[in-house]
């Protein structure tokens, strides 16, 4: 499978390289969706300058990246365009090896189930079969390579696709099984946006589910390697962070970053819930609604956990896919990574019920977003109720979808266990409805 | 005739301009535009043109549709006086009425494209005249209902107005509530100011007209105005008179002058040394011939000196060397602890996880 991958890399790369000699460049890179004030590329030149003329690059509010990004930057700014492609074919080559893996773990799982007669006998057709996973891993990377989104993030040259590159790797370590590896880059990832954090519960959740540990609340040893992998992350988490201390030998970075995502402080238009709330709102009640979007984003993980407790990795995609549609800056770039995953679940594609309209209306959207801002700002006959509707819309669009893979996803499970024709206690067809 | 003659030198000013400030806008301070069309009136009558005289009106009160007899602004009740005739040249109207272009017209920071009737073309020998009339407080004006001058604002571009020599002598007039504070922190020579009234004092409007609904003046200026009315080119009266101008029994507030700063005695300071536009003209009976060879005349300087360099461009920043320069080197450097620090992390976690034995391919 070596060779179609570096196919479809090179294909992308040379898609990348078009595009950067291209004039859409520039035009892309001012675009307020690919770059957010958090990981727009302007600002990290910006930063950098500040650097050189001996001014803390966090003095004053344009720079928001972390110190270690600082570092990386202020060496390779010169192969700027050549690091984001890396980045770009590292993240789908992490996400290729970690899907293959995953699919020999389904595999796995669903041979045993079999064998143990978990299943009902007539869902014959609802197994997955080798023959139709063996392409999963190449269409994973082909979707993260040549998705239009993930191409204009790396036109505009965002961070956010080094943040993705790191969730992908610590997605590949939690799927290989290591714990340690997992919760540094866990840790890196946290470190960077603050919202992976939320990612803990299914990285726990597989590891556990990996290492045979039942997830019951009165086990000792499942308290143990919780507290295990708990400590591994608090500890990375905590030495990268002291370690940042270091470089510029002060605090100021942490409310820059980690204040700056938490307070919501700058209200650009983006894609988000947040811009327009707080735009129109009194200066007496926004930390209150920060605080309650916020909230809103790490609220998912406890219900998610206890549904979904024996999917970790279905859990995991649903869990980036909050984290990118609720996040306080998001940006295309976080799109394309959920994104990537869905021809893991293709085979839930019969159960899934709106997937034409929401489609429709996420392509129509993508297509409206330049089409009205340029109408709210350069001709002046639209305003942000525009933009913003077309940015719910969005929104709406991608909750749709994922609570539709969910559903998906529970049905399967169900007809799994319980055959593909239900019925009713007096013998007629019943169907299955999420409430 | 020899103390009339010292006189006519003694000014030193060769040119008048005049500024003149309505700042308030809306109907009801119709008064304010009154006010300020009638010291127009009064200067231009007295020799100032046009082109030395920069008006600035903050609303149209001539054409304003409340106005019940359109095109006319009344200074009188019964319309006895219309000050807004047919020659009135506005230079700043309405909204153009701001802080910064009141700043600006002084200080002469005017971008180029500023047409002349904008711009205060005044030197180090003009006499300048500045009245001000509009909402103002303890040491500040208001413009438009929305910003503000500060008296130290204005003294700062006054100032600036003296280290450019944009005046010789400046005399400034304030018809506002508590007006005296706005002249309080002038520091600037050759300035003389007057106010309508004290800190802690309220100006006064005058009489209301019954058929156009609104206080045509305020007393301060009117007193002025009936006092300038009397004035002519050749007037001699002097500042003192205009000092004693509205009392307190006629203007309720008492009326305040500052004259520390200016070199000359006001005593000796015309009228229309400020208020007019008075051409130094010298009378003389006899002839003179301009010839060639003028007798008596001698080139002081030897002809070499005369002769003065070929003017060239001076060379103040060296641009071509500016823009082909090499990028300067980076001066910040991340601090060895750190990259130490991430580095020994790195690699301890590399080990961690493929284990200690691939230590020896390295060693």
């Amino acid at each position: 499978m070596a060779a179609p991958l570096v196919l479809v890399v090179l294909a992308a790369v040379t898609v990348r390289a078009a595009l950067y000699r291209s004039s859409l460049a520039v035009f892309i890179a001012e675009r307020v969706e690919v770059a957010s004030p958090l990981n727009a590329w302007k600002r990290v030149v910006e930063g950098l300058a500040l650097l050189d003329l001996g001014v803390s690059p966090y003095s004053g509010a344009i720079f928001h990246e972390t110190p270690l990004i600082i570092y990386l930057f202020h060496f390779l700014i010169e192969y700027a365009e050549l690091v984001f492609m890396i980045t770009d074919v590292l993240t789908a080559v992490a996400l290729y090896l970690a899907i293959q893996d995953f699919n020999k773990v389904v595999f796995k799982k669903q041979k045993l189930l079999i064998e143990l007669d978990k299943y009902a006998p007539d869902v014959a057709e609802l197994i997955q079969t080798p023959m139709e996973m063996h392409y999963i891993p190449l269409k994973v990377a082909l979707f993260y390579l040549l998705n239009p989104y993930t191409v204009m993030s790396c036109v505009a040259k965002s961070t956010c696709a080094i943040n993705n590159s790191v969730i992908a790797f610590f997605i590949l370590a939690t799927i290989k099984g290591s714990a340690f590896l997992s919760a540094v880059f866990l840790a890196l990832a946290t470190y960077q946006s603050l919202y992976p954090l939320t990612l803990f519960a299914p990285a726990l959740l597989y590891l556990l589910q990996r290492q045979f540990i039942p997830v019951k609340l009165k086990s000792k040893s499942f308290w143990l390697y919780t507290m295990q992998y708990a400590s591994l992350y608090l500890c990375s988490l905590v030495v990268i962070i002291c370690l940042s201390f270091f470089l510029l030998n002060s605090w100021d970075f942490i409310p820059s970053v980690y204040g700056f995502i938490l307070s919501v402080p700058d209200l650009t238009p983006n894609i988000g819930l947040f811009w327009y709330f707080f735009a129109e709102m009194f200066e007496h009640f926004s930390l209150f609604f920060v605080c309650v979007f916020q909230i809103n984003v790490f609220f998912y993980t406890i219900p998610l956990a206890i549904k979904l407790k024996e999917h970790p990795v279905f859990f995991m995609f649903v869990q980036l896919a909050i984290i990118s549609i609720f996040k306080s800056y998001p940006t295309l770039g976080d799109v394309a990574l959920y994104m990537a995953f869905l021809p893991v679940w293709s085979h839930l594609y019969r159960f899934l019920r709106n997937i034409f309209i929401l489609s429709c209306v996420l392509i129509f959207c993508s297509f409206l977003f330049p089409v009205l801002w340029h109408l709210w700002i350069y001709a002046g006959s639209a305003n942000s109720n525009f933009y913003y509707a077309i940015t719910l819309t969005f929104n709406i669009g991608q909750i749709l979808l994922i609570s539709d893979y969910f559903y998906a996803f529970l049905r399967r499970e169900f007809y799994l266990t319980h055959g593909l024709h239900l019925t009713r206690q007096d013998g007629t067809e019943a169907m299955l409805v999420l409430k | 005739f020899q103390d009339q003659a010292e006189q006519f030198f003694r000014s030193g000013h060769t040119n008048n301009w005049a500024v003149l400030v309505c700042t308030s806008r809306f109907w009801f301070n119709y008064r304010h535009v009154a006010n300020t069309l009638s010291v127009y009136r009064s200067v231009k009558r007295l020799g100032i043109p046009d082109s030395h005289i920069v008006l600035m009106l903050a609303d149209d009160m001539a054409c304003n549709p409340r106005n019940p007899k359109p095109a006319t602004v009344f200074s009188h009740k019964n319309m006895e006086l219309n000050v807004y005739g047919d020659d009135v040249e506005v230079d700043y109207r309405s909204y153009e009425v701001t802080v910064e272009n009141f700043l600006r017209v002084l200080t002469g920071r005017i971008p180029p494209s500023t047409p002349r009737s904008k711009r205060l073309l005044s030197d180090d020998r003009s006499n300048i005249l500045i009245y001000m009339t509009g909402h103002g407080g303890n040491g500040f004006l208001k413009f438009q209902d929305s910003e503000e001058i500060t008296n130290v604002e204005l003294a700062d571009a006054f100032e600036q107005m003296w280290q450019k020599r944009r005046y010789n002598e400046l005399l400034f007039i304030i018809d506002t509530c508590q007006g005296a504070s706005m002249y309080e922190r002038f520091y600037s020579p050759n300035i003389m100011a007057l106010a309508s009234s004290q800190v802690g004092e309220d100006s006064l409007s005058h009489q209301p007209d019954l058929g156009i609904g609104v206080h045509l003046m305020d007393r301060y200026t009117f007193y002025v105005l009936e006092f300038l009315e009397e004035i002519h080119p050749a007037s001699q009266t002097n500042m003192n008179d205009l000092f004693q101008v509205c009392p307190k029994s006629l203007c309720v507030s008492t009326p305040g002058h500052r004259t520390d700063l200016f070199q000359r005695d006001p005593q000796k300071v015309l009228i229309t040394d400020f208020f007019g536009s008075v051409r130094k003209v010298e009378i003389t009976r006899e002839t003179l011939s301009l010839d060639r060879d003028v007798a008596g005349f001698e080139s002081k300087f030897p002809e070499e000196e005369l002769a003065t360099e070929p003017l060239k461009y001076a060379e103040q920043l060296p641009v071509a060397q500016i823009i082909h320069q090499k990028p300067k080197q980076k001066d910040w450097h991340p601090p060895g602890g750190f990259i130490l620090g991430l580095w020994a992390l790195i690699i301890m976690v590399f080990f961690k996880t493929y284990g200690i034995k691939h230590m020896k391919h390295v060693f």
